[in-house]
């Protein structure tokens, strides 16, 4: 494992909480991301971001130092994110209204502060539309092609995140895949 | 679709690059003549480059501070467990 994460988990385990800022500060980006692309929402993706990170601070104990850190923690933030999605929509559908297309997203937020150029709104709706795409794939297969596509992890990392054999992965990712396609193939 | 499930499986594992080199010349010469399945592999191709072409997304600026202000004391440690 990388050598300075290790070295800032013994410094917490140690009892420096301070210490803990320069993980939140390294992985945070790829957190929220995980969190916003799963959720589609700003104020949930913030909340399951900073709630994934109190959880590793607690539990920092049964992470095993021989394993990659950030396979921990994303393991922990998408089995929140999925948490919060069941709770939302417990008869989840692929006809149902599509989740947090009412609600203030990262793009109308980011849209809403000035007026921008036209090439930039376009950039911002096509976002806004590859998001409700995302959206609106049922929740295994949306965090297996987040995690493939967006954050570029390898099969045997999406595999102990999600708790799967590579196969499984395989699997949801090809029918995710599959799904996307048919909803995209007329762009 | 592709025109057999057999082959819409070997097009996702030509698109996930894990052929034998005989595989893929076998599909690959199937492609040729098969619009349905050369039609079905550039769909996907297409999908997957629009899924890439999300931004990266940042967390808020106070992210690192809310989650420090928000963390307990101590963390619950079993301490008799060294």
């Amino acid at each position: 494992m990388d050598a300075v994460v290790k070295k800032i988990i013994i410094e917490v385990k140690k009892g420096d909480q301070q210490a803990f800022s320069e993980l939140v500060e390294l992985y945070k980006d790829k957190v929220y991301q995980v969190a916003y692309r799963m959720l589609g929402n700003v104020h949930e993706a913030q909340d399951v971001a900073q709630e994934a990170f109190i959880r590793a601070y607690v539990n920092l104990d049964s992470y095993d130092v021989n394993r990659k850190f950030s396979t921990w923690l994303f393991r922990i933030a998408t089995n929140l994110a999925i948490d919060r999605i069941r709770k939302k929509k417990p008869d989840f559908h692929l006809e149902d209204q599509v989740a947090g297309t009412e609600d203030l997203t990262y793009y109308s937020q980011l849209a809403s502060d000035e007026e921008l150029p036209e090439d930039q709104v376009v950039q911002l709706e096509m976002q806004e539309w590859i998001q409700d795409e995302i959206m609106i794939l049922p929740p295994k297969y949306r965090s297996a092609i987040i995690l493939k596509y967006m954050e570029d992890l390898s099969l045997k990392e999406i595999s102990e995140i999600l708790s799967l054999p590579v196969a499984t992965v395989k699997t949801r990712i090809h029918r995710g895949r599959e799904a996307l396609r048919k909803r995209l193939k007329n762009e | 679709m592709a025109c057999t499930n057999e082959n819409a499986k070997l097009i996702h594992k030509y698109l996930d690059e894990e052929m034998t080199l005989l595989e893929k010349k076998k599909l690959e010469s199937h492609l040729v003549t098969c619009s349905i399945c050369e039609r079905h592999l550039r769909e996907l191709r297409k999908t997957v480059a629009i899924i890439q072409s999300a931004s990266h997304i940042e967390a808020p600026k106070s992210f690192t501070d809310s989650v420090m202000s928000r963390l307990p004391a101590q963390p619950r440690r079993n301490k008799w467990k060294t």
